[in-house]
């Protein structure tokens, strides 16, 4: 039709959208949440499932990166708060209750995995280590079919967070029951099997058409500089093997701890339970925060577990460095410390520098070395990663940041990996940049609603056994939590940019459906856009103009 | 029909020929679908009338008669006269600009209600004669630019207040006359809603932003709105029979100037110690608004904050799009 001419009728037959300079268009971006997670749960996602009430969707939602949720939402330092936007607005959206919710929630009604359809291939992939990183990438294998048996040296599966962790933190039963649902999947367990010693690391590959190592970090690392051998000296992660294996061994009254990570604090946390009543830390780095700028000069450790050490009666000697044990022949009489000027040299490697003259004594009847692990490749030289010939590696063996939820996300990329090999393409990157940044939200539209926390048990009660200290949220102020989530970059069908379109341009799809731009109306005046709660309009150049 | 949408009538559709950003055509596609099918929409000459019914073609799906300027309401008193004891519930609405309502339609407008006729008043206002090219109105604000208010070295602007149209209209015995703002649909929601429940003379006040005649950006429309309510410059109250029964307070104050300094018809007011005492004057008037409608301390039920929330899922859409009547 003529653009000058017309016939009686609807306006409708006049197409308003050639009047546009730039045209509104719907897309996610990807919140900072997610961004920072290094397992890359689709959180916004599972939070909208939750707050529509639809729980075994969000659980769904969040497993489909993550089989941990009871275990994450317990022990993770939730790096996705960390980056949460709502924390610019009031505070964060407290993820990790709504993930331990959902693991729990689980748990209770009894949701299971779904199985594949069919086997998506006959090939056998092998796994060595059933720790979070292993059971992660033989979850991901599992659920599209292929056929996986993990390997592993101890009488349980996993790995760090069966052996390291205590159960104040994480009662095993919340692990065991999460590692029970990936199972379920049909993955083959070889327990008692240590890979280069049982079963030699040739024949297993031999076996299987891919293999990943995720062994961990399983031997102490001492700084060579410090001689703390000998009588009276433990390492931690023995110390907490033991723990962890149901022993209960009597500890003398004064307990030193050498180290400044989560390790550390674990291993003054059960000696205090054991019965030790004066529980000393020795750290060469300063409390978390406290050094701005030089993240090397701080204890590695959380600052949350660091409070509920303290709480329960650990002390913390901060900027100090052991120089000697102090003996009187075999009998450990304790430390000589002295208070240091740096940490590590020039090229990063811990050296601590201690000033002469500023010497004291810790008298001390035992000492826990928690300075460090390594993992232990003795008998494993065939499996060193090499992609091209199907052998990957992943979680705290390779690096990183040593979590857990680095090492489930670390198995979720090898599996990836792994089938990229197998079906002979190339693998996805499966990180992502955040693109809702703060900037793109307008945050007036959102209510203020103050966080909900959860409780701590008593202080002096919970010492008396290995109790778990923090409870989860009542499923009420899990509601809320998750609707307090700002939806940062996903639509959340607020419906302004339909109210306010001048122009009829937006049609509603309807409940769950979002909404369509209809340009041939459109005039692109941007209101859409600007009045987007979330930022998930964007306005794009029409070319030609 | 056009039936694009099954969640809104879309009493005014696509393919009208308003402005980008228009703040009018968006106050009128909210108010016609909150309305819904069964009514009769009388339309004075205006903005309104103009865009939407170019060259024989309407933008309009529900009944709708053009009077002439000034006497939209004087046709609506007729429509609505010669429909009692006819069949159907159809209720009557008029529509018009603020030289259709302030200047214009004042008269019939006064008679409308004085005769007590059971119609709607939807004054739609963007403060200036736009479709002629942006005249100053008795609706204009002070110190506005306007083609016939230039501000210069002897000119502020527009001389003269703006006039306290609610006020004119509910000292007539007045059963309900209410503000509103696109910026907080469901506040207008509500005010649209409790009108159409109500019998007899009704008259509603809707804030409307003209980017070309407020020489703002096309996309700010609605933030332009809601400054306006936040400044206190566009008080959101009701009144039935003359007494204030509904105010939304602020839930933050902002300074007129943030309200002005997103508009180039107020730029002279930053250029110089002469635009300096205007701004005052403005922030005056503002003030003078707050105390007298109590907008910082009323006990309402929500205020600017909670009423300017969006939620998942949206807070309340339109009337069905097939009424009882069809």
């Amino acid at each position: 039709m003529s653009r000058l001419r017309f016939d009686p009728g609807s306006s409708t037959a006049y197409r308003t959208g050639d009047w546009r300079r730039a045209r509104p268009i719907y897309a996610d971006r990807w919140p900072p949440c997610g961004a920072g997670c290094p397992a890359g749960e689709d959180i916004q996602a599972y939070l909208a499932l939750l707050q529509a009430g639809r729980e075994e969707a969000a659980w769904r939602k969040l497993t489909e990166q993550n089989p941990f949720p009871a275990v994450c939402g317990r022990i993770c330092p939730h790096p996705c708060e960390s980056a949460c936007n709502r924390a610019r607005v009031d505070e964060a959206v407290a993820i990790h209750q709504v993930e331990r919710h959902l693991g729990d929630l689980a748990r209770g009604r009894g949701f299971a995995h779904d199985r594949p359809r069919a086997a998506a291939a006959e090939r056998h992939v092998g796994v060595v280590g059933a720790g979070p990183a292993g059971l992660s990438c033989a979850y991901q294998l599992a659920r599209v079919g292929y056929r996986v048996t993990i390997y592993d040296a101890a009488s349980e599966p996993g790995g760090t967070l069966r052996w390291g962790v205590p159960d104040y933190r994480l009662p095993k039963d919340a692990l065991l029951h999460e590692v029970e649902a990936i199972l379920a999947l049909g993955v083959t367990l070889r327990l008692g099997v240590r890979i280069g010693a049982d079963l030699s690391a040739g024949e297993l590959r031999t076996r299987h058409d891919a293999v990943f190592t995720a062994i961990g970090n399983g031997l102490p690392l001492v700084p060579a500089e410090a001689d703390v051998t000998g009588h009276g000296v433990d390492s931690g992660i023995a110390f907490l093997r033991r723990v962890n294996a149901g022993e209960r061994p009597s500890l003398p009254a004064r307990v030193a701890v050498i180290g400044a990570g989560n390790t550390a604090i674990d291993v003054a946390r059960c000696a205090r339970r054991l019965g030790a009543a004066e529980v000393t830390i020795v750290s060469p780095q300063d409390r978390p925060g406290h050094r701005p700028g030089q993240p090397a000069e701080e204890m590695t450790a959380l600052p949350t577990e660091i409070a509920q050490a303290e709480a329960e009666g650990v002390r913390l000697l901060l900027r100090l460095g052991v120089q000697r044990l102090v003996r009187s022949g075999e009998h450990l009489d304790g430390l000589q410390l002295a208070y240091v000027d740096h940490v590590f040299d020039d090229a990063g490697r811990f050296r601590p520098v201690l000033y002469e003259g500023t010497e004291t004594f810790l008298p001390a009847d035992r000492v826990i070395v928690a300075t460090g692990q390594q993992p232990d490749w003795s008998g494993l030289d065939v499996l060193q990663p090499d992609p091209a010939a199907g052998i990957f590696a992943g979680g705290d063996c390779v690096g990183g940041a040593r979590t857990a939820v680095a090492a489930i996300g670390s198995g979720h990329q090898a599996a990836e990996d792994v089938m990229a090999y197998l079906e002979g393409r190339a693998p996805v990157e499966l990180g992502r940049a955040a693109t809702a940044s703060f900037d793109t939200l307008h945050t007036h539209y959102y209510r203020r609603v103050p966080r909900h926390t959860s409780v701590e048990a008593d202080t002096d009660e919970r010492q008396r056994d290995f109790r778990e200290v923090q409870s989860g949220l009542e499923s009420v102020a899990v509601a809320a939590e998750a609707a307090r989530c700002l939806s940062c970059g996903v639509c959340m069908e607020c419906d302004n940019c339909w109210h306010f379109c001048p122009d009829a341009a937006v049609i509603k799809l309807g409940p769950g459906q979002r909404y369509r731009f209809d340009y041939e109306y459109c005039k692109g005046c941007g209101i859409c856009a600007a009045e987007c709660p979330t930022g998930h309009i964007r306005m794009e150049a029409e070319s030609g103009t | 029909m056009d039936r694009r949408d099954p969640f809104r009538l879309n009493a005014l559709t696509s393919g009208h020929r308003a402005c980008s950003g228009c703040g009018q055509a968006m106050a009128a596609r909210m108010v016609g679908d909150l309305i819904g099918p069964d009514a009769i929409f009388v339309n004075a000459t205006g903005c309104l009338q103009v865009f939407t019914t170019h060259n024989a073609q309407s933008a309009w799906q529900v009944p709708w008669l053009h009077s002439v300027f000034a006497n939209a309401a004087a046709v609506a008193s007729g429509v609505e006269a010669a429909r009692r004891g006819l069949p159907g519930s159809e209720r009557v609405v008029v529509q018009a600009g603020d030289g259709g309502t302030f200047d214009i339609g004042l008269q019939c407008l006064s008679g409308m209600i004085e005769r007590g006729h059971d119609a709607l008043f939807v004054c739609y206002d963007n403060e200036a004669y736009m479709n002629t090219g942006v005249q100053r109105s008795g609706s204009t604000p002070h110190a506005a630019r306007t083609t016939t208010s230039p501000p210069g070295r002897l000119s502020e602007g527009k001389r003269h207040l703006k006039k306290d149209m609610l006020a004119i209209v509910a000292a007539h015995h007045m059963p309900y006359a209410a503000t509103a703002s696109v910026a907080f649909f469901p506040d207008l929601k509500a005010k649209v809603e409790k009108a159409m429940r109500l019998r007899g003379p009704r008259f509603l006040h809707v804030f409307s932003p003209c980017p070309l005649g407020w020489d703002h950006d096309a996309a700010a429309s609605v933030q332009v709105a809601r400054l306006a309510v936040e400044t206190g410059l566009f008080p959101l109250v009701e009144l039935e029979y003359g007494a204030v029964t509904g105010v939304m307070r602020l839930a933050q104050r902002r300074p007129v100037e943030d309200y002005l300094r997103l508009q180039g018809r107020f730029k002279h007011l930053f250029k110089d110690a002469h635009g300096a005492a205007e701004l005052r004057h403005l922030q005056a008037l503002a003030d003078a608004n707050i105390r007298r409608y109590g907008l910082l301390d009323a006990t309402t039920a929500w205020d600017t904050g909670e009423a300017g929330r969006a939620q998942r899922g949206g807070r309340g859409g339109y009337a069905p799009a097939h009424g009882a009547a069809s």
